[in-house]
């Protein structure tokens, strides 16, 4: 019953999103928005009434007829943090920390006991990257804070 | 025999010392991504994309095809010995291949995987080579309504025949056209779906979109049920080296599985699933022992690898001569193309000719060393597979926010990308296949400026769109692939009615 509510969201959030392309004015550019937006709508119509006749979805990697198993809550949410968090840093605090905080978050969502293990071999291992990056392929990535190191 | 002039002039272009250099970076690197459980060819080259943002578009497109090719080797040595298959066309081989390493028999499915990759990719890059530019010299006449038709079935043939679902397929098709709405208009320059943000209106950069879709969906899928899931790893013993009777048993499945994935791959039917499957259930009706297959049969290892590869090779007929992609990873490609300025198309073979022919013939050096690096270094490859999970995953997590970041050093393809990522995540949580929504995002705008253009011409006559000959079969084969499946379906509950 869980995911059938979620693919409810889903075909409403779809719903929800197609009305935007109204939002334009000029004829021309109006007619592929609304072919799409009308065909998301009919598609959404014919899956709810899919999923209405029994026919659920099935997650990647399981078969018809496996057990749904409730979400592993705190472990996506890690991961999830870890991504917000080199998204806020990357410009303020440079690509060397925003991207070993995001390597260290993971590590730590995906049961990695040894921590400090975790944090020296991440931190190493994205300086090899930043350093192989702006030095050897001459691609700009933010120093940050560390600049003038 | 022009062509054969201009890819000699290619091999004397991609047999450079540096380029030769890139060529073996890139198997290097595409090996080494590839092997990487749960990454396919697509993602290998979308992570590694980054790496070649400053590099000569010659030097990098070698460099691609070699990923291509050590991104495909490398998924075949993860799915034997690991059981998780990185894309659809691997599933097989992990199936059978796995098998056979659970019998002690890892080295010598390992060995025919490589070879009839290699067999495979070397004669369907041959077809290829003499293919493509006749395709494209024929497609010259194409006209806009003829790309519209043409794109139209590629989504059809795409969206119906991946995955379980018709209807799931065409709604990740429609997301994708919505993502490749925003920005402003080509031609009118209105905006569109960017709610006033100054960065969408460039448009959604379709590198973010591909790598986070896999590699963020896939870590955020994981994370969402890492309680679980497990993996196991088998080890394997010995040499990859067949022996005698092995290769008796594989020579014919590596050239049928050739036969079949080549051609499967130049019309769009919806990727690498199709002719893999297709090669696995004619190796095993032609089979003296039939009862071997589902237990480690070497038949139906060789046979669907040398599939998969041809397919490969000859999804870059369209690709290269139509500039239309047909599966996942040309798509991605393409974007790799787009990166240089370069449109694949028909006029491909006349504005940057030499630069093609350059990629065919690396094509050729990139198996080529792909098979003498691989064979005797398939126990380093194997040591791979034992990086921890936890490091893995952040390794893939952090490199793919690199690639989105670096590529125009902008925050806002991060935000694009970290959204992107929950997309893909929902996507896999309710099963919904991937490959529509990035040929979607990619050919969307494509679609509506041949729509355009086409009307144009006619003035505003709708009927153009059907007026060639060629446009009126092309909605044939739209028709009868979005009917397909539904009649099959209706057939096979008539039958099992019968039955009850």
């Amino acid at each position: 019953m869980g995911s059938l509510f979620l693919l409810g969201l889903i075909v409403f959030w779809d719903t929800a999103r197609t009305e935007l392309p109204a939002f334009n004015l000029t004829v021309s550019p109006k007619v592929f928005p609304y072919a799409i937006a009308a065909l998301l709508m009919g598609l959404s119509a014919l899956l709810f009434v899919q999923i209405l006749r029994g026919d659920l979805a099935i997650p990647e990697g399981l078969e018809a007829g496996d057990p749904i198993k409730n979400s592993d809550y705190k472990t996506f949410g890690i991961v999830m943090a870890s991504l917000l968090s080199f998204l806020l840093l990357i410009e303020r605090a440079g690509f060397i920390i925003a991207a070993s905080i995001t390597f260290f978050g993971i590590t730590v969502a995906f049961d990695n006991k040894k921590h400090v293990r975790a944090a020296i071999f991440g931190t190493l291992f994205i300086t090899v990257i930043y350093l192989s990056f702006t030095h050897f392929l001459h691609v700009q990535l933010p120093a940050g804070i560390l600049k003038g190191l | 025999m022009d062509n054969v002039n201009s890819l000699i002039d290619g091999f004397a272009s991609a047999l450079t010392l540096s380029n030769l250099g890139f060529g073996l970076l890139g198997t290097f690197l595409g090996t080494l991504v590839g092997v990487l459980p749960g990454i396919g060819p697509a993602l290998a080259i979308a992570l590694l994309l980054p790496i070649t943002y400053t590099v000569s578009p010659a030097s990098a497109l070698i460099m691609f095809a070699a990923i291509y090719y050590g991104a495909m080797y490398g998924g075949s040595t993860t799915s034997i010995l690991l059981n998780t298959p990185g894309e659809s066309g691997s599933v097989i081989t992990a199936l059978e291949g796995n098998k056979m390493a659970r019998n002690g028999r890892a080295g010598a499915a390992l060995a025919t995987a490589a070879i009839g990759s290699f067999v495979a990719g070397t004669i369907a890059t041959l077809i290829l080579a003499f293919t493509a530019p006749t395709i494209a010299d024929m497609a010259i006449k194409v006209g806009a309504a003829d790309y519209v038709a043409l794109m139209l079935v590629a989504f059809t043939t795409v969206s119906s025949l991946l995955g379980a679902s018709q209807i799931r397929g065409f709604i990740s098709l429609a997301v994708g056209l919505v993502l490749g709405l925003v920005g402003a208009d080509l031609q009118s320059g209105l905006s569109r779906l960017t709610f006033g943000n100054q960065a969408a209106v460039e448009g959604i950069e379709t590198v973010p979109v591909i790598v986070s879709i896999f590699a963020l969906g896939e870590a955020l899928y994981i994370a969402s049920r890492f309680k679980e899931l497990g993996w196991n790893i088998i080890p394997m013993k010995g040499k990859a080296l067949m022996s005698r009777d092995d290769w008796k048993r594989s020579w014919k499945p590596w050239l049928r599985g050739t036969a079949l994935g080549f051609p499967l791959g130049v019309i769009p039917a919806g990727g690498s699933e199709v002719p893999t499957f297709l090669s696995y259930s004619v190796e095993k009706k032609l089979s003296k022992n039939p009862e071997e297959f589902g237990h480690g049969a070497i038949e139906g290892v060789a046979g669907p690898e040398a599939a998969n590869n041809a397919n490969a090779a000859g999804a870059l007929v369209p690709l290269l001569a139509l500039g239309l992609p047909t599966s996942a990873t040309a798509a991605v490609i393409l974007v790799a193309f787009q990166t240089y300025q370069i449109q694949p198309g028909p006029t491909l073979f006349l504005t940057n000719g030499a630069l093609i022919w350059t990629l065919i013939a690396s094509l050729f050096i990139g198996n080529t060393l792909l098979l003498i690096l691989n064979l005797p270094l398939v126990r380093v490859w194997v040591q791979l597979l034992k990086v921890p999970r936890p490091y893995l995953f952040a390794g893939i997590v952090t490199f793919a926010m690199l690639g989105a970041y670096a590529l125009n050093t902008s925050i806002f393809d991060v935000q694009v990308a970290i959204a992107i990522g929950i997309v893909g995540f929902l996507f896999r949580r309710f099963g919904m296949p991937i490959t529509p929504l990035i040929l979607g995002l990619i050919l969307g705008p494509n679609l509506e400026l041949q729509f355009r253009r086409a009307l144009q011409i006619s003035a505003g006559d709708y009927g153009t769109l059907w007026a060639s000959p060629l446009s009126k079969v092309l909605y044939a084969v739209l028709i009868i692939a979005l009917f397909t499946p539904i009649i099959t379906r209706f057939m096979k509950r008539v039958r099992k009615d019968a039955h009850a």
